[in-house]
């Protein structure tokens, strides 16, 4: 295990009491998390954040509150340098299924988002550079229709990273994926937080493994009981649920999964889970 | 050969083109060959329709036809397409709401309104045909709209798109190709209603008149002949929307199964 030197700075990213009630139940409560600017040095080092969560707890609401997509019952979501708060479009947000124009080609999907940031012949020479980076060149004329998996969701991710302000946000990005296809969605994920200091890629997932692998900083969602014992409404994230994986000394490795001490936080998490 | 009674098979072009050709050949023979009493044989039908087109101007007809038909599907389309793309706005759900029910009112009553409020009796036919159509498609068209997901929409507002602007990159652009699929559907409706409004407002002529006239005279061969001749414009028109579609939304079968 080997500790990286880290400094944090300003926030970028801070969920403030929010929760949520849905056709009278209440999903999520009081969920606390703020995501900061790490810095490493001499590097460019963005950062990427995990919320677990197991299924039908209310990852995808959460993402959809953090996308500014639906607003909390009550707290705020507050993001950039600036904290301001979340409007659609601040963030950019992979959905589970990648979606993209299905009437658009590949290079005008990203030039249609381009544009929302870059006067034309700008947003061109964007779109350009995103598809040589994100090795989709050759498919450009391409509809969405004819893409693989793999292209579809680098696609995805390249057109929320060409308008979204450095924060995106992955909802499930490694469910139904097989290995090979796990990997090239973490090596997406790595180039995308080192092509600059403040991107940031929140990841919400069920996949503890992966997420903690790449994550420095991981929130766990869950139940909270009460003094009596029974179970209180709406998934919440308690305080001895948020871990700094760069403090632990986990976070920016490169095969860290063989790590002995990353076998035993994720047995820890799995423990944590199946008592909340 | 299996693979054509096969579930789901997708048989060589070939092969399905040869199965086509027999199954129309062996029809034509059964219709060549055993003439049922009642129904006109395949001679008297020819010798119909050369009669009809030399000497009742049936070109003629199904042109001024047509035309009419074409007039009215591309006024409905407007119409219909601007009633269903307001259903965003709450305010006009209970028009298009209206407008769909609209297609149970029969049209034979409804032309005595028309007439009160044209002149002409070309413009009495064009106003029924228009508002058949419009009904039809405002159904049709609705139905697309209301097909959009929360995920298609989430993803254009993720990209910090307006809520008009993802109703039009979305709704109105997204789904023109499925448009266009309802409107070839319902042109046939059109054909339905222009024999019937034919015959309501003789003055014009066209082909719904002539097939009236030879249904009157129970000129059977007449009759099967003119349908036949709606069946074969129809099947071009429907091949002319299929055309436009690949050419104009190529990426519209990418996805089909």
């Amino acid at each position: 295990m080997t500790a990286h030197s880290y400094a944090y700075r300003d926030p970028i990213l801070t969920l403030n009491n929010v929760s949520i009630t849905l056709n009278n139940e209440q999903i999520l409560r009081d969920i606390n998390a703020q995501v900061l600017d790490v810095t490493r040095p001499n590097m460019q080092q963005g950062q990427v954040v995990g919320f677990y969560g197991r299924s039908g707890i209310g990852k995808s609401v959460l993402c959809r509150i953090m996308a500014g997509l639906v607003a909390p019952g009550t707290g705020t979501v507050e993001v950039g340098l600036a904290q301001q708060p979340v409007t659609p479009g601040m963030v950019g947000f992979v959905q589970q299924r990648y979606p993209l124009f299905d009437h658009r080609t590949l290079h005008d999907n990203l030039l249609v988002a381009a544009q929302r940031k870059h006067a034309p012949a700008d947003a061109r020479q964007h779109v350009d550079a995103y598809l040589e980076r994100f090795g989709l060149a050759p498919h450009r004329r391409k509809y969405p229709a004819l893409l693989s998996g793999g292209q579809r969701q680098r696609a995805a991710i390249a057109q929320q990273l060409l308008c979204s302000d450095h924060l995106i946000l992955l909802d499930e990005p490694f469910s139904g994926l097989d290995v090979a296809m796990i990997d090239e969605v973490k090596r997406i994920i790595v180039e995308v937080t080192t092509m600059d200091e403040l991107n940031t890629v929140i990841i919400v997932s069920h996949d503890i493994v992966t997420t903690t692998a790449l994550a420095d900083r991981l929130w766990l969602l869950g139940y909270e009981h009460d003094a009596a014992g029974a179970l209180v409404p709406g998934a919440t994230i308690s305080p001895q649920h948020q871990y700094n994986l760069a403090e632990m000394g986990l976070a920016w490795h490169e095969n860290v999964e063989a790590e002995p001490e990353f076998a035993q936080f994720v047995e820890h998490i799995k423990q944590e889970i199946r008592g909340s | 050969m299996k693979s054509l009674f096969a579930p789901n098979a997708q048989p060589a072009r070939l092969v399905f083109t040869t199965m086509v050709i027999g199954q129309a050949s062996i029809l034509l023979l059964l219709w060549l060959f055993y003439p049922m009493q009642l129904f006109p044989s395949l001679g008297e039908v020819v010798r119909s329709l050369g009669d009809l087109i030399t000497t009742q101007g049936l070109i003629q007809e199904l042109w001024a036809s047509m035309t009419t038909a074409i007039e009215a599907l591309a006024v409905a389309t407007v119409l219909a397409l601007l009633i269903s793309y307001l259903t965003a706005l709450p305010f006009f759900r209970p028009i298009a709401y209206a407008a769909s029910k609209m297609r149970y009112l029969t049209l034979t009553g409804l032309t005595f309104f028309m007439a009160l409020m044209v002149s002409s009796g070309h413009q009495v036919k064009l106003s029924v045909l228009i508002f058949g159509a419009t009904v039809y498609l405002v159904t049709g068209m609705t139905s697309v709209i209301l097909t959009t997901t929360q995920e298609e929409m989430d993803h254009a507002r993720t990209l910090g798109m307006s809520e008009w602007r993802s109703f039009y990159e979305v709704v109105v652009l997204g789904k023109l190709d499925e448009m266009l699929e309802v409107v070839r559907q319902n042109f046939a409706i059109i054909w339905t209603m222009i024999t019937l409004v034919e015959t309501l407002y003789q003055s014009e002529g066209g082909i719904g008149l002539l097939l009236y006239k030879q249904n009157r005279y129970l000129h059977l061969d007449g009759v099967l002949a003119i349908q036949l001749v709606i069946l074969a414009t129809g099947a071009a028109q429907d091949y002319v929307f299929v055309l436009l579609r690949r050419v104009f939304f190529p990426y519209s079968s990418l996805g089909a199964a």
